[in-house]
């Protein structure tokens, strides 16, 4: 069935698109951007970090570029003084949940939130940082999880269900008690289903994984990889 | 029983239910509910059997759900043939034998009988009862169901929810064999969209509509899921209906899944409500037992089956993908929208989820036609909806109202109003996600738009009331405590957002908070509210939000003055008695210090927190007893005669002048600033009494030949002897401040001088002017206002009253002016235009103007004053009043009647309020507020002209004695800061240590009261009319206090 051709004006320019494709994938086919982190091309989208969030104009609530299907005749606006405010305060919060030292991380100057941060001039945070007491898992033969540096993007989880099929990530706990765990709440090194196939610690954003012997500034990845992985399994598009 | 495929077998199961509700022997009922259980329900259904079989007699004893009224458990349902349904309350065990005798002999204890039903409409049917018991109310005569219409809760609470006979009895089922005979699925949803009905969970989103969606959906299975995960704090609603009348919900969603083609139901019901799952199962059962559910319902070839799921107790299961999530064995997280679970739901296939409420609603409307189901309720919201009504109300319980009902009806009338007669300060709808919504907005009436507008929501339909006892910052924290908790994890803004909000409130809540926070916490809420992935976290700023726009004083006095008026933050009051006291006296710390001996210490205490103690020990209002704990065990600890009895024993006494030296001693160092304070009142005495302690130069003026003020010239002899005052002026004056008497501020001399020759002026002055009642006759010889009267013969001036006096109004003046008068021989007659309850006077006194031979009428409002030809009172004409409509302030408003009556009488007093004279702030470049006032910081108490502080009833208006005085001691501490650009304010207190050990076992003696004079001997006299407390018996009353500020770690 050939899919149907639909046109939306996206920060006042018309774009064309295919029913069935989502506003980011419409934006970013049109050249453009708009911030994401738990997004990933080639993965099912989850909308939970909140950063594409955009404007639908004549709706008063904000929408989800990466889950919210592009329509007909739709106007989107991608930037505006309210999203940089409502997105400078994600990065803001993920700053302070977590222990992010970016002078001793092995993803410093390849991570996404960094970069996020750098682009949007984030020079300091508004709110009392956290300091969590959080473990570092080194049980693996290859690779290290550090949760201090994690931001709950899902990322391997998907990578690991989606692409790899082996089902080892999942999110435990509520709140600001979540984490992302192997098997049932096993150490990595312990986790029978993981095959070592090392695509998780590609598709992380940033430091939480990482492969071991890697120094400060190191480990270099390829999310890219990831995605022409998803798309020769046959992912949609 | 065989299967029911026709109209015939529907009709023999309907007899064999009606045969058991209304039975040929007496039928006795059990309330047994949750709520009834929790109250001994299960014992007293025991005992009842006992008692039953003992007596030989033919009962028919049964159980049933809850008929609404919580407070009044156990409910038992009794009906003997041919009479009305009988609803007796509160009933214990050992009332069965007498209730079960009582049947058998054809009467009633009319103290158990809460009501009686003589006709039931259960929307599918009716129940004639029968006529009878006149002197026993109908049901809705009932205060707390006066207005409830019961069609969701049609049936619980009469019905025995085990039993599908029953229900059927009652028209169940007939709706739904109505849509599967007539087999126009369409016109059902025609049907339901016509009625505007929605969706009850919170919402609101049509149920017609969401119904389409799901018929339109093309699958090969659909799902119709009820959401039961009710999780609200303080909801409990869908628990009740669901353990009262469970076949209500099946048969709600049998038709759903009929109408909307599909073929299997799931209800997803909180794990913690057993009783309602074990019903629910049960009535499943009972449902495919009887061909109701199953395969070949009713005969009609439908396959339907229902399933239940129990929640394991997440919060965000309610939202209706994690509610999906968790049906397919994932976490409960929820899952973006689109797509909607009517395109892609459980399983992938198309879902419909609705409230149990929503279920409830459907046969009816079947039933009865839309038409008839839209004549209740508001244009918008059709129908009724069911609150819980809980917290500090008087009649809590389950309320089912029609739609835009006000709220005000919900609080006052059918909730009875506060507790004890505490006043209500906000109401908080829709649980985590809901807002509070202030006393003086229950006009609002209850609806998704109205109450949507103030930020609150409708909610599942939790109604929590609050009274002055809860702070309002702690409401805010507690929800952002709960959604912080329940929050997934999965989006940032829930997850840290909360947290961070959590955070700052805790901060405030410990006193640690910072102005600029309520503007993070501002800015975080629209964050938190706009980006949030699911309904829980963008309704979780709501409580933060309302209670920030309705109450953002709190929050600044928790921030800045590091004060919780409600006392409910621990780091914020010392003691419940301590916070309520406006000079924030440490109650706790005299009571020890009396009881260990050290009676100097305990004078010091309280004259360092309370310059004037032998007036206050007389006259104060006390608020510190409305708070105290000790009322949980009998009566509050009798705080003001203990600090009166301390300050006599020094005061009064040649123990004087070594107390004087003693406070003088504590005198800082002289600063050599000069400090003017206008007005010799409680207020203005207790500035210059700390103004002179820091050091200052203070000099008072007042315009009447004595310092005291109202103290000196308002307050009767009687109650407050002249020479106590005077013993405590004379300390302030020992101190070295100056009084400049018989000057009138701003005419005798200018604020520009006062300004000039000072460096900081302290305006205190009282309410001299009387608020005038603009009645015809008014201009007559013999009417005058009570503060005049009073003042007058506080001068020993000669007062003409004549031998009938009649005074108007409810406050303390008004009964000062009854007892004056009475004491100059004349007969008095107090008009009020309220009830008793509602005076603010001091009950007190009340009660002793009574015994003294005032009389009081209540309910009367003055019209006019009637006068003979000399222009010489003649009557006072009254109207009665009758109560009206609820006010802003809880109190019901006086409705003119057209009775008329005449109160004879040779003078009137008018003592109807007092204002404050402000001739003296005209062009002084002091702002004035509502033309009554003068405008000041909440907090420094500066005035609009720099170096001009305010205080007391000159920014309030007419108050007490003890709230000037506290505004007296705020001053004196802003005007030092503010000199000074240091806090020196605890460098006046000496540390004293005290016990800090709370008795083991409350003490056994009661409360001691103050010693009154006989009626008869002190209503000639303007003698002191109470004796303070012994020794002995003060010392007891120290014992009694609980020691709520102990500083104890409490070991588990």
């Amino acid at each position: 069935m050939p899919q149907k051709k639909i046109s939306l004006r996206i920060d006042g320019e018309l774009v064309n698109a295919v029913e069935g494709q989502t506003i980011l994938d419409a934006t970013r086919a049109s050249g453009k951007s708009i911030p994401t982190l738990c997004f990933l091309e080639g993965l099912s989208p989850v909308g939970a970090c909140r950063l594409c969030m955009v404007e639908v104009s004549g709706i008063d609530r904000l929408f989800p570029a990466c889950t919210t299907p592009a329509q007909d005749g739709m106007a989107v606006a991608t930037t505006s003084a309210r999203l940089s405010r409502y997105r400078r305060m994600t990065i803001e919060l993920l700053l302070v949940e977590r222990n992010h030292v970016c002078a001793v991380c092995v993803a410093n100057g390849h991570c996404e939130l960094q970069t996020m941060a750098y682009n949007m001039g984030i020079t300091s945070v508004r709110f009392a940082y956290n300091f969590p007491r959080l473990p570092v898992d080194l049980t693996h033969p290859r690779f290290v999880l550090d949760h201090n540096r994690c931001i709950l993007c899902t990322r391997c989880v998907r990578t690991c269900a989606e692409i790899e099929g082996a089902h080892v990530w999942e999110m435990i706990s509520r709140g600001i008690h979540a984490r992302i765990v192997p098997d049932l709440n096993q150490k990595w090194g312990d986790a029978r289903t993981c095959t070592n196939c090392g695509k998780c610690v590609q598709a992380c954003p940033t430091g939480a994984l990482a492969e071991k012997g890697k120094a400060m500034e190191e480990m270099v990845r390829s999310t890219t990889a990831i995605t022409s992985l998803a798309h020769r399994r046959g992912a949609a598009v | 029983m065989p299967r029911i495929e026709d109209i015939g077998a529907f009709n023999a199961v309907r007899e064999t239910g009606l045969a058991k509700l209304t039975p040929s022997v007496p039928r006795i009922a059990i309330g047994m509910g949750t709520c009834g259980r929790g109250n001994g329900a299960e014992g007293l259904y025991h005992a009842f059997l006992e008692v039953i079989e003992r007596s030989g007699t033919d009962f028919y004893l049964t159980n049933v759900g809850c008929f609404g009224a919580c407070y009044q458990e156990p409910l038992v349902n009794v009906r003997v043939p041919g009479s009305p349904l009988l609803i007796l309350h509160r009933i214990q065990a050992n009332d069965a034998g007498r209730i079960v005798h009582d049947i058998a002999t054809g009467t009633i204890n009319p103290e158990l009988v809460y009501c009686k039903i003589e006709e039931w409409d259960h929307i599918t049917g009716s129940i004639r009862y029968g006529h009878g018991y006149p002197e026993v109310p109908l049901w809705n005569e009932v205060p707390f169901f006066k207005g409830q219409k019961k069609i969701v809760l049609r049936n619980c609470g009469l019905i025995n929810p085990d039993d599908i006979e029953e229900y059927i009895a009652v028209g169940g089922y007939q709706a739904l064999y109505k849509t599967l005979i007539d087999d126009k699925p369409e016109s059902v949803i025609e049907q339901i969209k016509a009625s505007k009905l929605r969706g009850r969970g919170g919402a609101g989103f049509l149920a017609g509509n969401k119904w389409e969606f799901l018929r339109k959906a093309v699958a090969d299975q659909k799902f119709i899921i009820c959401n039961a995960d009710e999780g609200d704090p303080g909801a409990y609603m869908n628990r009740n209906e669901i353990e009262s009348d469970p076949h209500s919900l099946l048969e709600g969603m049998i038709i759903g899944g009929y109408v909307m083609g599909a073929s299997q139901g799931i209800v997803y019901v909180r794990a913690e409500y057993p009783l309602a799952v074990h019903r629910l199962n049960r009535a499943v059962e009972q449902a495919r037992e009887y061909g109701l559910l199953g395969d070949n319902i009713l005969g009609r070839g439908f396959n339907f089956d229902i399933q239940l799921v129990e929640g394991a107790g997440a919060f965000v299961c309610g939202e209706e993908t994690a509610l999906i999530a968790s049906l397919e064995g994932e976490a409960g997280r929820p899952r973006p929208r689109p797509p909607f679970p009517a395109q892609k739901g459980l399983w992938g296939k198309p879902s419909n989820i609705n409230n149990v409420e929503t279920w409830y609603n459907i046969a009816p409307i079947i039933t009865r036609g839309p038409a008839w189901f839209t004549e209740t309720g508001s244009a918008k919201s059709s129908g009724t909806k069911v609150f819980s009504l809980v917290g500090k109300v008087h009649n809590s319980g389950l309320v089912e109202m029609p739609m835009g009902t006000p709220i005000k009806t919900f609080i006052y009338d059918i909730g009875g109003g506060g507790l004890d007669g505490r006043s209500i300060k906000a109401v908080q709808t829709g649980g985590p996600s809901g807002g509070c919504i202030p006393g003086e907005m229950f006009d609002t009436p209850v609806d998704y738009e109205s109450l949507a507008q103030l930020g609150a929501i409708m909610g599942s339909g939790g109604m929590v009331v609050m009274d002055e006892d809860n702070c309002m910052v702690d409401v805010a924290r507690y929800f952002v405590e709960f959604t912080n908790s329940e929050s997934c994890g999965k989006c940032i803004p829930c997850r840290v957002g909360l947290n961070k909000f959590l955070r700052i409130l805790n901060r405030i809540t410990l006193g640690s908070g910072q102005m600029d926070q309520l503007e993070r916490l501002d800015e975080l809420s629209r964050y938190i509210r706009d980006c949030s992935l699911c309904g829980l976290g963008q309704t979780a700023p709501n409580p933060v939000l309302t209670t920030m726009r309705h109450f953002r004083q709190e929050f600044e006095d928790h921030i800045v003055s590091h004060r919780c008026v409600a006392g409910i933050c621990a780091e914020l009051a010392l003691a419940p008695c301590e916070n309520s006291c406006p000079l924030h006296m440490n109650i706790p710390r005299f009571l020890e210090l009396y009881k260990e001996g050290r009676m100097e210490d305990a004078f010091e205490s309280v004259i360092m927190d309370n310059p004037l103690p032998c007036s206050t020990g007389r006259v104060c209002q006390h608020p510190c007893g409305k708070r105290c704990r000790r009322q949980t065990i009998d009566d509050p600890v009798n705080m003001r005669e203990v600090h009166r009895f301390i300050a006599d024993q020094i005061l009064l006494t040649d123990r004087f002048e070594d107390a004087a030296r003693r406070v003088a001693a504590r005198k800082l160092e002289t600063t050599g600033r000069k400090i003017a304070v206008a007005g010799a009142g409680p207020a203005g005495l207790t500035a210059a009494f700390y103004l002179a302690l820091l050091g200052h130069d203070v000099t008072v003026f007042d315009s009447l030949p004595e310092a005291g003020g109202m103290l000196r010239f308002a307050l009767p002899e009687y109650r407050l002897p002249k020479p106590v005052l005077r013993r405590e002026i004379e300390l302030i004056e020992r101190l070295g401040v100056k009084f400049i008497l018989n000057t009138r501020v701003g005419f005798d001399i200018s604020l520009n001088d006062l300004d000039e020759q000072f460096d900081a002026v302290c305006l205190a002055i009282g309410t001299w002017k009387e608020s005038w009642v603009y009645l015809p006759g008014t201009e007559l010889k013999g009417v005058l206002p009570a503060l005049t009267f009073l003042e007058a013969v506080s001068k020993r001036e000669a007062v003409n009253l004549g031998r009938k006096v009649v005074v108007i109004g409810g406050g303390n003046a008004a009964i000062d002016s009854a007892r004056t008068a009475l004491r100059l021989g004349a007969s008095v007659t107090v008009a009020y235009r309220r009830e008793r309850k509602d005076m603010p006077a001091i009950e007190e006194e009340t009660l002793a103007a009574e015994e003294e031979g005032a009389k009081i009428v209540f309910l009367s409002a003055p019209h006019r004053i009637i006068g003979d030809a000399k222009g010489n009172v003649k009557a006072l004409e009254v109207v009665h009043t009758r109560l009206g409509e609820y006010d802003r302030s809880g109190r019901r408003k006086p409705v003119l009647t057209d009775q008329v009556q005449l109160l004879d009488c040779d003078s009137v007093i008018v003592a109807v309020g007092e204002t404050v004279d402000l001739d003296f702030a005209k062009a002084s470049g002091l702002q004035i507020k509502d033309g009554s006032t003068i405008e000041v910081d909440h907090f420094t108490l500066e005035t609009s002209r720099p170096h001009f502080f305010a205080g007391g009833d000159l920014v309030t208006g007419a108050s007490n004695v003890s709230g000037a005085m506290g505004y007296g001691k705020q001053a004196a501490r802003a005007i030092d800061r503010q000199l000074m650009d240091a806090e020196r304010w605890e460098l006046l207190f000496r540390p004293l240590h005290y016990g800090q050990t709370p008795p083991k076992e409350p003490s056994e003696s009661g409360r001691h009261h103050s010693h009154a004079v006989p009626a008869r001997e002190r209503a000639n006299s303007f003698d002191e009319v109470t004796f303070g407390l012994s020794p002995e018996e003060t010392h007891e009353e120290c014992c009694r206090c609980l020691r709520c500020d102990a500083a104890v770690e409490v070991s588990r």
